[in-house]
């Protein structure tokens, strides 16, 4: 059978998701790992932003990864669209990447800030990270989701906040891990060196893996429907009271 | 009908068929109707016309390279050439994948972007589709890219959208009519819109997007 896919799985680069709601610090967070994984691998960086490029030029303008190495897909407002119904935008545009600056180690891709049930299709990426901050409250792990409870590794971001916003940041933590079932968290600052040193670490485990073959992409699950009751993180924009007529 | 499904994975949702650029360079939205008019009259009928001839040519197993020479030369624009190539590279994904032992298709196995609508008129070899129903597929589906855009670039009610696109079929099934019997590129129509290629131009550089084009 033709694939058309150019690629073969055991050249072309691991395929890394950042994902979570708006603010919580995705962008920082792959600024961090550019700047700390690209003296010694070859990266390249995919945004999917409401209005194409504000983070793509975050990135740019940050100084982390030659500009060209950063694109930026148009999503038509639809994030949770582009990175999981219909992937087709993304992948093509790492194949892009992937063939322009030929060999490339890891290509992380942005989602754009959307709502917690939004994750990426495991057709899209290999592995992924779910980021939440403790600014979002300290309660947000426990109204879950499919990336807070099953994403490969979930980061609690911002822990340095934590006292300005009154959420225990360790509570945060144990709470995640308990309600992943053993799948990692990771409580970040920039500010922490050893908590950078542990991200850093996990990446390049599932490099790792990924380049012994051993990695198996796994699917946080569907999207759930919207939860409206107290919770409305998602910025895209629709119109819930003419949805609800019949 | 699969390929006229907005859920065909084929990035369709990221793409506002020229609408956005046309309201970023000051497209009246009321005068929304025209605008879809317009493109029937002119870069739609180009498309399904190459559409049409494509598929013509790969029932008789001829090949389709100077087919989509002939769109490039009546297709202006880069950004516009560009954009179908990208969403022909989508298409041709999903064929790959769909119908990967059709013969029709062996020319796309070798071809890495191909226009939307060399790629749309070797499906419709590939899987019978008759030249009628693929210059109706074209038509349609730039009309549903530009209403479903306007859904999220201008204040509306989502039926009124629906209701535009039913009162513009009889201009559909005039441009089905005009391409249906098309053979030659050389057939192809050559109605080039300066003003939605100048807009679609300003669009590529434009650095606040919600679409690709």
């Amino acid at each position: 059978m033709p694939d058309p896919r150019p690629d073969s799985r055991s050249r072309r680069a691991l395929r890394l998701g950042v994902c979570g709601p708006v603010g919580t610090g995705k962008t920082s967070l792959i600024a961090l790992l550019c700047r700390e994984l690209g003296p010694h691998l070859s990266l390249a960086v995919i945004t999917n932003d409401i209005y194409t490029d504000e983070d793509a030029r975050m990135l740019r303008g940050a100084g982390v990864l030659a500009p060209e190495r950063i694109r930026g897909v148009e999503t038509g407002a639809c994030p949770h669209t582009a990175i999981r119904d219909d992937i087709t935008a993304n992948l093509l545009a790492v194949e892009d990447l992937e063939a322009d600056f030929d060999p490339v180690d890891l290509v992380l891709v942005e989602s754009g800030g959307d709502n917690l049930t939004a994750t990426f299709s495991p057709a899209l990426v290999d592995v992924q990270i779910f980021v939440l901050d403790v600014a979002g409250g300290g309660d947000v792990v426990r109204k879950g989701g499919p990336g807070i409870s099953r994403a490969d590794l979930l980061v609690v971001n911002k822990t340095d906040l934590a006292p300005y916003v009154r959420v225990d940041a360790d509570l945060m933590v144990r709470e995640g891990e308990e309600a992943r079932g053993g799948r990692p968290v990771l409580g970040l600052s920039r500010t922490d060196p050893e908590a950078v040193e542990r991200l850093l670490a996990w990446v390049e485990d599932r490099l790792s893996a990924f380049r012994a073959g051993t990695l198996v992409p796994e699917d946080p699950g569907p999207m759930a429907a919207h939860h409206h009751a107290n919770l409305h993180a998602h910025d895209h924009h629709h119109d819930h009271e003419r949805a609800r007529r019949p | 009908m699969l390929l006229a499904d907005a859920r065909l994975p084929t990035s369709g949702h990221t793409q506002s068929g020229g609408l956005e650029p046309a309201l970023l360079g000051g497209l009246d939205p009321a005068d929304l109707d025209g605008y879809c008019r317009t493109r029937l009259e002119t870069v739609t009928l180009t498309e399904a016309a190459t559409a049409v001839v494509c598929r013509s040519r790969a029932v008789s197993r001829r090949p389709t390279d100077d087919v989509e020479s002939a769109w490039a030369a009546r297709t202006a624009s880069p950004a516009l050439r560009e954009a179908s190539r990208s969403l022909g590279r989508a298409y041709r994904r999903v064929a790959l994948r769909l119908w990967s032992t059709a013969p029709a298709l062996d020319e796309l196995v070798a071809t890495a972007a191909p226009s939307r609508p060399r790629v749309l008129g070797l499906v419709a070899a590939a899987t019978g589709l008759w030249a009628e129903a693929v210059a109706r597929l074209v038509a349609y589906d730039d009309l549903q890219s530009v209403l479903a855009a306007s859904l999220k670039l201008l204040p509306g009610d989502p039926v009124d959208a629906t209701a535009r696109l039913l009162t513009l079929a009889p201009q559909i099934d005039l441009l089905v009519h005009r391409v249906a019997l098309l053979n030659s590129p050389d057939e192809i129509p050559a109605w080039s819109a300066p003003q939605i290629e100048a807009w679609a131009e300003a669009h590529a550089t434009a650095d606040r997007r919600l679409f690709r084009a």
